[in-house]
């Protein structure tokens, strides 16, 4: 073991946010990373059948998480704590199973919202956006704490956000949300100094501002992760190596966490190929000389993790309060007005633009994850500009979901009502009927009958070349799906 | 017909090809796992997920037929 890099009863270590592309460092063993925390939801699928949605996960991926070797923490990414709405889909059975299963010291979530109540029932606002950051969030967020804390069984750390939005003269400094949450709540802090660094350079608090004025020996957890700039902004993208200054930041507040018990590094599967395993393993050696600078471990501030009764500290006033605040955001990312509503000058912020753009990225993404063969002929046959004007009508005609099957569901039953597109170009409907007829599979469980006029793996033997198959031989053929 | 069944995650998806499919069975069945195997929710971050990007960098020009190629993340 790495001098320096030992742990006390209850320290638990340098750890990463769990994706299967980093499974050669969690076999390597503890010694490589002590600690690995699953987002539950990245391995759950949204299915429809029966006319109900329903969670379900991905059991076999889950067991064999569970089989590695590390300590194991679970970090939520689908039902935030800082929103008025509640996800409508049944999902803490699966998240009770989880923690069982895997048996967290503690859990995190987000201190955002994701969701609003809509007229005919939940808008997703497909994005962890910031929350109304006031009294009334504090006692909100106090609330949602309780309820999971109840609910799972386990002491509950919030994540300190990230939010692209600038600083309201009606709201709370970071500051004192996020102590005000922490100490309503009796709950645990997930540091994420890139988080606080993003919103720093975007120009929110000072990050040394806001850990002043934090309760530190609260901080349980801290994140690291790279970023990338976009129009101006830093995002928390978690792209990259963990830039050198936040290093250096980190290093100077470590001393002052006495609570601390997991050092964790994030980077999205998507931007693995940027460092590389070996970069993550360089960053895990560097997270191990940031760990060798924290204080001796004092005794844990007790906490509670399953209240016999939780009091109830938000009203209605402040429900209405938070309510508005999230419809303004929602309205505003979406482009619809917010004239009538008290935060409506929301819309004004240029952080908003950054936000309908993270967005759209997360929809075209799900739609290439889920559509590829269709989104390359879309690319390929269209060109880019064309295929941008028709993903920016979709987009405005339709809510985001964040399950990659489900938007690309409703994507296809959009795609196919542009008749004019489908015989623009060659085999995009019967790529698009196959595509689709896997995703209505295994969303709804109901079949689908594709007629081929062409050898199917020659269309997609071109299309993974990133060109329309051209000169292939008439053949029919019948594919059934069910 | 010939069965496909290549759904790595429970419930399972059922593909069967016509008597008249002359085509390569396991090409057929590694593209359906491809697109089944990509269903996994990722969730909700704060992220810039650049997947359309990395496939419009790696679609052709269709004026050149040049592959112009960017950057290629896992899964292309």
């Amino acid at each position: 073991m790495a001098q320096g890099s030992e742990s006390a009863p209850g320290e638990l270590g340098v750890g990463l946010v769990y994706w299967s592309a980093l499974d050669p460092l969690f076999e390597a063993g503890p010694e490589t990373v002590a600690v690995l925390e699953l987002e539950p939801q990245s391995l759950w699928e949204k299915a429809g059948r029966s006319g109900v949605w329903q969670y379900r996960a991905n059991e076999g991926l889950l067991q064999q998480v569970a089989r590695f070797p590390q300590h194991k923490l679970v970090h939520g990414i689908g039902q935030p704590l800082g929103g008025t709405t509640p996800d409508p889909v049944e999902h803490l059975p699966l998240l009770r199973h989880a923690v069982d299963l895997l048996d967290p010291a503690w859990i995190s979530e987000h201190l955002s919202f994701n969701r609003v109540e809509a007229a005919d029932g939940v808008e997703e606002a497909g994005f962890l956006l910031p929350p109304r950051q006031s009294r009334a969030g504090v006692r909100l967020a106090a609330d949602n704490i309780a309820c999971l804390r109840s609910a799972l069984g386990r002491p509950v750390a919030f994540e300190t956000g990230v939010s692209y939005l600038e600083p309201r003269a009606d709201e709370l400094d970071d500051a004192s949300f996020f102590r005000g949450v922490a100490e309503l709540a009796d709950c645990g802090i997930l540091l994420d100094l890139h988080n606080l660094w993003c919103n720093e350079l975007n120009g929110r608090a000072r990050v040394a501002d806001v850990l002043a004025g934090l309760p530190l020996d609260r901080v349980w957890e801290v994140h690291l992760a790279g970023g990338m700039p976009l129009s101006g902004y830093w995002l928390d993208a978690h792209s990259g190596a963990v830039p050198a200054p936040l290093i250096d930041l980190a290093a100077d507040i470590m001393p002052s966490l006495r609570g601390l018990r997991a050092l964790m590094f994030e980077i999205s599967p998507e931007h693995l190929p940027t460092i590389g395993i070996d970069g993550v393993y360089r960053q895990l050696e560097e997270l191990r000389g940031l760990w060798a600078l924290k204080p001796p471990h004092g005794t844990p501030r007790s906490v509670p993790s399953s209240p016999a009764q939780a009091r109830m500290h938000a009203g209605l006033s402040d429900l209405d309060e938070a309510r508005c605040w999230e419809h303004a955001l929602v309205d505003a990312i979406r482009g619809r007005s917010t004239a009538a509503n008290a935060y409506g000058s929301v819309a004004a912020d240029p952080g908003v633009g950054i936000l309908r753009e993270l967005v759209g990225s997360f929809r075209r993404a799900s739609l290439v994850r889920a559509l590829r063969y269709t989104m390359t002929s879309l690319l390929a046959g269209l060109g880019s500009e064309e295929t941008q004007a028709l993903l920016d009508a979709y987009v405005a005609e339709h809510d985001p979901d964040p399950y990659p099957a489900v938007e690309a569901d409703q994507f296809a039953g959009f795609l196919k009502q542009r008749a004019h597109v489908l015989e623009q170009v060659p085999y995009l409907a019967e790529t698009l009927e196959f595509e689709h007829g896997l995703l209505r599979a295994t969303l709804y469980g109901v079949g689908t009958d594709v007629e081929w006029s062409a050898d199917p793996t020659a269309v997609f033997e071109a299309l993974d070349a990133g060109h329309l198959p051209t000169d292939l031989q008439p053949m029919h053929s019948h594919i059934r799906i069910g | 017909m010939a069965e496909l069944n290549p759904q790595p995650l429970p419930p399972r998806v059922r593909v069967f090809l016509s008597r008249d499919a002359t085509y390569d069975l396991a090409k057929m069945q590694k593209i359906t796992a491809t697109v089944l195997g990509r269903l996994g929710c990722e969730g909700c971050h704060s992220g810039h997920v650049l997947d359309f990007q990395t496939l419009q960098d790696f679609v052709v020009n269709p004026e050149t037929l040049e592959v112009r190629e960017g950057f290629v993340g896992p899964g292309f």
